[in-house]
């Protein structure tokens, strides 16, 4: 499966851009996929093919039933609106019909610790504000796959705890999940299966061990920086 | 599309044409007045602009230009405003799915919801001025439907093409400046040499003013036949906007990136 990205370079002229050139794997229900490769390889490309955002240029994806989505934060959200606008808003984009929303309005609030702020206009949040409630509404968007891109917590460092340990629970329940992420620990804890992605191409695919042997082993020592020093 | 992701769909175009109506009210200082109040200045402009052409046609000249202004403004705010839809939503589209042709749509939506503002205040000018309601008014909602399924066709349809081409945005632009001038809003298209009127009657709009005009001042049914063909016309090109939109759906984002 291929993507490519049309760039203009000029008059009448434009280049074209191989995100992916040829990437393929299997998905299995439950499982839960790593996606490594260094800066530009094409992985969050490939996420948003996942979550039908694009599509591919060469090849097919095939989904057997079930909706694919991003976990997107903050999507959507009007600065003049209140936050429970905006919360209406957001599950809406990201797949829940309004009743549902409205019906999770109480829990989204408690879990962003927003209080009496949700009826203000969310202008007049501080970042980290609108970072909880982005994170609050994403969470329960529930959607069949759930695709992350590198975000496993957002926030100070309490709301961040807080939020990943969710994350970590909904990833180790039976969700299917395809995460996009730099860091090993993360993999090797949380991941079934990984899916190693060099410059638009799928280098391996297989079980997380060994995948991550051979991923860091490619890795010239000098760039690695805060992986631990493993041998 | 199954009916639960359809019903989704319109859910959100409501509710973000809600959202974006909220946003513009709560954005300007006084509101929701300005809804009223640029059109107003839309319409004074051209009344001093073409003052001495207008007062000399008499104390009709000025309901005759009203009810040509107040559609023509619907039709090109929506038509400009549609046409942009997919670049304007491009942040968003590269972070969910959207289908995009419910993005033109949420623009005629707002849209439409500030023509029935602008044509409230329109009857009660008229009103006003000795055109007072009639029966033949039941005819008016006919007449907006038929100019709606117009524009959502030909916003669409520039809906589709702009991402594509965005070059195309300067004719969108310009052609509506010159339809400004070729749809019988400052004149009476039938008082022309007949070439000229013949190919003017080429131009949908010009019905449709036509028949807000039957209808509101001159107390007659509208041609239901121009109408029918106008309706007909906007079927066809939507059917055209909505296969472009279908099959450049998944494949719009990636022009809007860098």
């Amino acid at each position: 499966m291929g993507v490519c990205y049309t760039r203009r370079s000029g008059l009448m002229r434009s280049s074209k851009f191989w995100a992916l050139h040829d990437v393929s794997f299997d998905l299995m229900h439950g499982e839960t996929i790593g996606i490594v490769g260094h800066n530009g390889a094409g992985k969050s490309t490939l996420l948003r093919v996942l979550a039908g955002i694009l599509a591919p240029d060469l090849g097919q994806m095939v989904m057997h039933g079930g909706r694919a989505s991003l976990l997107s934060l903050q999507v959507g959200f009007i600065p003049y609106l209140s936050g429970r606008d905006n919360v209406v808003l957001s599950g809406i984009l990201l797949g829940l019909t309004r009743r549902q929303v409205l019906a999770r309005m109480d829990d989204i609030i408690d879990f962003a610790e927003l209080g009496d702020f949700i009826d203000e206009p969310m202008r007049s949040y501080s970042s980290g504000m609108k970072a909880r409630l982005g994170f609050a509404v994403a969470f329960q968007a529930d959607p069949d796959v759930l695709l992350i891109d590198e975000v496993l917590g957002v926030g100070d460092a309490a709301f961040r705890a807080k939020s990943a340990a969710v994350m970590r629970e909904k990833i180790n329940s039976d969700k299917t999940v395809v995460m996009v992420t730099h860091s090993e620990e993360t993999v090797l804890e949380l991941c079934d299966r990984v899916v190693w992605i060099d410059h638009g191409v799928t280098r391996k695919v297989g079980p997380t061990r060994e995948v991550m042997d051979e991923y860091r082993a490619s890795v010239p020592a000098p760039v690695r920086r805060g992986q631990g020093g493993r041998p | 599309m199954n009916p639960v992701q359809a019903r989704r769909w319109l859910e959100l175009v409501w509710w973000k044409a809600m959202a974006e109506l909220k946003a513009e009210a709560a954005r300007a200082y006084i509101g929701i007045l300005w809804w009223v109040a640029e059109p107003a200045l839309y319409m004074a402009a051209f009344y001093v602009a073409f003052g001495a052409g207008i007062r000399a046609g008499g104390v009709h000249a000025v309901p005759f230009l009203l009810t040509g202004l107040v559609p023509w403004k619907w039709f090109a705010s929506s038509v400009q405003g549609g046409s942009g839809a997919i670049q304007a939503n491009s942040g968003l589209i590269q972070q969910v799915y959207v289908p995009k042709a419910i993005l033109p749509f949420i623009v005629m939506v707002i849209n439409g919801i500030k023509f029935l503002v602008v044509l409230a205040l329109l009857l009660l000018v008229l009103a006003a001025m000795g055109y007072p309601p009639e029966p033949v008014w039941v005819a008016l909602p006919v007449v907006m439907l038929v100019e709606f399924l117009l524009i959502v066709a030909l916003g669409s349809l520039a809906a589709s093409i702009l991402p594509l081409l965005p070059d195309f945005k300067l004719i969108v632009d310009n052609g509506l400046i010159m339809l400004m001038f070729l749809s019988g809003i400052f004149y009476d298209v039938d008082k022309l040499p007949p070439a000229a009127a013949a190919v003017l009657r080429l131009n949908p709009m010009v019905w449709i003013i036509k028949a807000f005009r039957s209808v509101l001042m001159e107390h007659a049914w509208p041609r239901w036949d121009t109408l029918l063909a106008v309706a007909v016309f906007s079927l066809v090109v939507y059917a055209l906007a909505l296969a472009v939109l279908r099959a450049y759906d998944r494949h719009y984002t990636k022009l809007m990136v860098g």
